[in-house]
């Protein structure tokens, strides 16, 4: 009879993870392994305050970390308070906009931002067991889905100079069972890599004492397996997760803030415009470098065979991925902050004034549809099952799906 | 969000039944504590958590403070006293998953007796506040007349709001009264700058660096070199020879005018780059004993009290705000000597021409310390 009851629950929890790890369809910053390119969903192309909007729903504080979606759950991180220092993790029910659970924690690191940064700008991250929070004030928190913590690692309390007060951006990873963190800055600047189911150190790096705001991004190579890509000012180096050792390394000058995105085999890194430089090879010359696709402050896209940047300006161009040619452009209006994504052939770019612009790639990029909200938008938008979630500085807006 | 009761059932018996997993640790010999001391003893553990290890123990145990009843939800409270940086966030995982299951079962009396408790900790007070607010918010809002004092950071804020909302449709004169009552109980930086303002269009022109305790009498060292960085390690004449302050060193006398107390580098030495320079003040302290010296610069600054090193963050224009590095120092009642060491890099960008620094004394709430000979009045 024993036996039976724990068969039985052995499997209903395997069960239900397993419907949990199926269901994590955006589970962190720029959707399934960071490269923001990863669905093929028909969204809604219309949408306002007034029309196509499933739910809205206001956020206990302020915050530019993205939303994500896992199973049921919309989740998404902010910061409150006189001091910014109650941190928050929500979890929001998909389908109606009700708050399933909210944990809030206190900061145990500083919690000064810039006004266009938040304490709150890491987006989570999650493996559909669990969800990993960082924030600026570089607290790190695993909770489970029904929002138990499981661990926390106050990171600068163990590290005591470590800290960036513009703040602090980057976001966590869950990488073959390991929680990822990149801390760059400029007093104690290093990556950690924990057990993601205890919290324990796993590996920890040394990094350049200088401020970055990238992320890690996993990589996956046949000779090392599960690695992360880590970018600094000064050059990349590719971990493998099992142990922190660097596999590969490239040095140049890199944006601080784009983040590099990888697509067949090759790493695109916003360097002065886009290099395109192969992690296989040792001191890697680039294959191709165009100063016509050029980031400001949102990441590039990379999908099949093509680039797509935002720059300064606002002009979407679009490029050749294996050579960086030049295809096209199509200018936007106001400043991206939030990078864009892509979902069957059309991206999804949102201004920090609240238009939120779809471009189709089919052919010359010519925008389709501009959709206005109300509010200020710093975080990357979340896909899934046809759904846009928006995420204002104070609220979270779900567009529903066609 | 009240909603967790009959999940966290489901899950207690799944886990019980399985015996096996994460979840599982909790089994019947560690489920739900039998009795208020036994609850109090855990939340006493929970909130002494230290170490990033065993987190997995730590979990569970938070998982029986989530399980036990309302009643019991205030006396755990306490145990927040003697929290670490992790363990309040352990202890208050847990604890607000038991007001989540505990609804409007959470005894308002209760809460109102904790928030009124001034020996309980700030941060007991403010989650009870909070609670009180969610299920009673006249009452809590009731709470809030006495506390303009309060040594609760947070629930005085409230309270300033309170008042300021209260007078907004009285006559000037009580609106007068009221702000200046609320400029002295005021300690966050943005309700001081907002009351001083309203002050100031009122016709009372508002002293804001002195509210908020900068001391802004000092004397500046000439510059030394801080090419590549490398003055930041080196021990110059000025801290070479502390407690003493060498002559061989040429100190000129700087006031700040600066409404946040800023002492200004490059307009009292020289607009320079890759330099660093000295500042020495002498503060009166009315009392001996610990007090927090918070400074603000986008330099790379170090300090010492009365010779001591107070804290050094080697850290160039990113980012500067009032009360940016926080550190303890002993203090000894009347002079003292506080020492700043502030570090200019040679970044040639627009924004990384600042060398200055701000630095005030003050109790853990914000409340300044530290009073200098010759101060001038708050309100002219």
């Amino acid at each position: 009879m024993i036996m039976t009851t724990r068969r039985l629950s052995m499997m209903l929890i395997v069960m239900l993870w397993s419907v949990m790890a199926t269901a994590a369809d955006w589970p962190e910053f720029l959707g399934p392994r960071g490269r923001g390119a990863a669905t093929d969903q028909a969204i809604r192309t219309r949408w306002s305050e007034a029309e196509g909007i499933a739910w809205k729903a206001e956020l206990p504080g302020r915050g530019a970390s993205s939303p994500i979606v896992v199973g049921d759950l919309v989740v998404v991180t902010a910061s409150s308070g006189a001091r910014q220092d109650q941190l928050h993790i929500l979890a929001i029910d998909k389908a109606s906009g009700r708050t399933v659970w909210h944990r809030r924690f206190w900061a145990t690191g500083r919690t000064i931002a810039h006004p266009t940064s938040a304490v709150a700008a890491g987006t989570p991250a999650s493996d559909g067991k669990r969800i990993v929070a960082l924030y600026s004030s570089c607290d790190l928190f695993a909770v489970d889905l029904e929002g138990r913590l499981l661990w926390q690692r106050n990171l600068a309390v163990e590290h005591p100079r470590s800290g960036n007060d513009i703040g602090m951006g980057s976001s966590p990873r869950i990488v073959d069972g390991t929680a990822v963190v990149q801390i760059d800055c400029q007093g104690d600047a290093f990556a950690l890599g924990v057990d993601a189911a205890t919290g324990e150190d796993r590996c920890i790096v040394p990094r350049e004492k200088l401020a970055s705001w990238s992320s890690p991004l996993p990589v996956t190579t046949p000779e090392h397996g599960a690695c992360v890509l880590l970018q600094g000012p000064h050059g990349l180096d590719l971990h493998r997760v099992a142990d922190g050792k660097t596999v590969w390394s490239w040095k140049g000058d890199i944006s601080a803030i784009p983040m590099t995105t990888e697509s067949g085999s090759m790493l695109h890194v916003p360097a002065d415009g886009i290099a395109s430089v192969s992690p296989k090879e040792a001191d890697a010359k680039p294959a191709w470098k165009s100063t016509k696709l050029s980031c400001g402050i949102a990441s590039p896209l990379a999908w099949g065979d093509s680039i797509a940047c935002i720059n300064r300006a606002g002009v979407l161009c679009i490029g050749d991925v294996a050579d960086g040619r030049l295809r096209g452009q199509v200018r936007l209006a106001g400043s991206f902050w939030a990078s864009p994504i892509l979902t069957g052939a059309t991206i999804i770019a949102a201004n920090k004034e609240g238009k939120t612009f779809l471009i189709s790639t089919d052919g010359e990029p010519k925008i389709i549809a501009e959709n206005e909200l109300p509010g200020t938008f710093t975080a990357t938008p979340a896909v899934a099952d046809g759904s846009v979630y928006l995420r204002s500085e104070t609220a979270l807006w779900k567009v529903a799906a066609p | 969000m009240r909603q967790e009761a009959p999940r966290a059932a489901v899950w207690f018996g799944l886990a019980l039944v399985a015996g096996m997993s994460a979840h599982a640790t909790v089994s019947a010999a560690d489920g739900p504590p039998q009795n208020v001391a036994e609850a109090v003893a855990i939340a006493t553990d929970l909130a002494r958590a230290a170490e990033p290890r065993g987190q997995t123990a730590l979990a569970a145990q938070a998982d029986r403070i989530a399980a036990i009843p309302a009643d019991w939800i205030v006396p755990c409270l306490a145990a927040l006293a003697d929290a670490t940086p992790a363990g309040g966030n352990w202890l208050r995982s847990g604890i607000e998953r038991a007001v989540d299951r505990a609804g409007d079962s959470l005894s308002a009396d209760a809460l109102t007796a904790v928030v009124a408790d001034r020996k309980q900790s700030a941060r007991a007070r403010t989650l009870a506040f909070g609670w009180l607010k969610d299920r009673n918010p006249s009452r809590a809002d009731g709470l809030l007349n006495g506390m303009l004092d309060d040594p609760a950071l947070d629930l005085r804020r409230e309270a300033v709001e309170k008042q300021l909302t209260a007078v907004a449709t009285a006559d000037e004169t009580a609106q007068k009264a009221t702000h200046r009552q609320c400029l002295a109980a005021a300690r966050d930086i943005d309700q001081i700058e907002r009351i001083a303002a309203w002050l100031s269009e009122h016709g009372e022109k508002v002293n804001v660096a002195l509210v908020l305790g900068f001391v802004r009498n000092w004397r500046v060292s000439e510059a030394f070199d801080n090419a590549k960085g490398v003055g930041f390690a080196k021990a110059y004449p000025p801290e070479a020879v502390l407690p003493t302050r060498p002559e061989t060193v040429q100190w000129k006398a700087v006031a700040s005018a600066d409404k946040h107390g800023a002492i200004d580098l490059n307009a009292a030495i020289e607009t320079k780059k890759g330099v660093l320079a000295y500042a020495v003040a002498d503060v009166v302290m009315p009392s001996g004993g610990p007090a927090e010296v918070r400074i603000g610069s986008p330099c790379a600054v170090a300090v010492w009290v009365n010779g001591k090193p107070a804290m050094a963050h080697e850290i160039y224009h990113a980012s500067e705000a009032i009360d940016q590095y926080v550190a303890p120092a002993e203090f000894r009642e009347g002079t003292n000597t506080v020492m700043v060491k502030c570090c200019q890099n040679e970044q040639t960008e627009s924004w990384a021409g600042d060398w200055k620094f701000q630095l005030r004394i003050c109790d853990s709430i914000g409340s300044p310390l530290a009073t200098q000979p010759a101060q001038e009045k708050v309100a002219e």
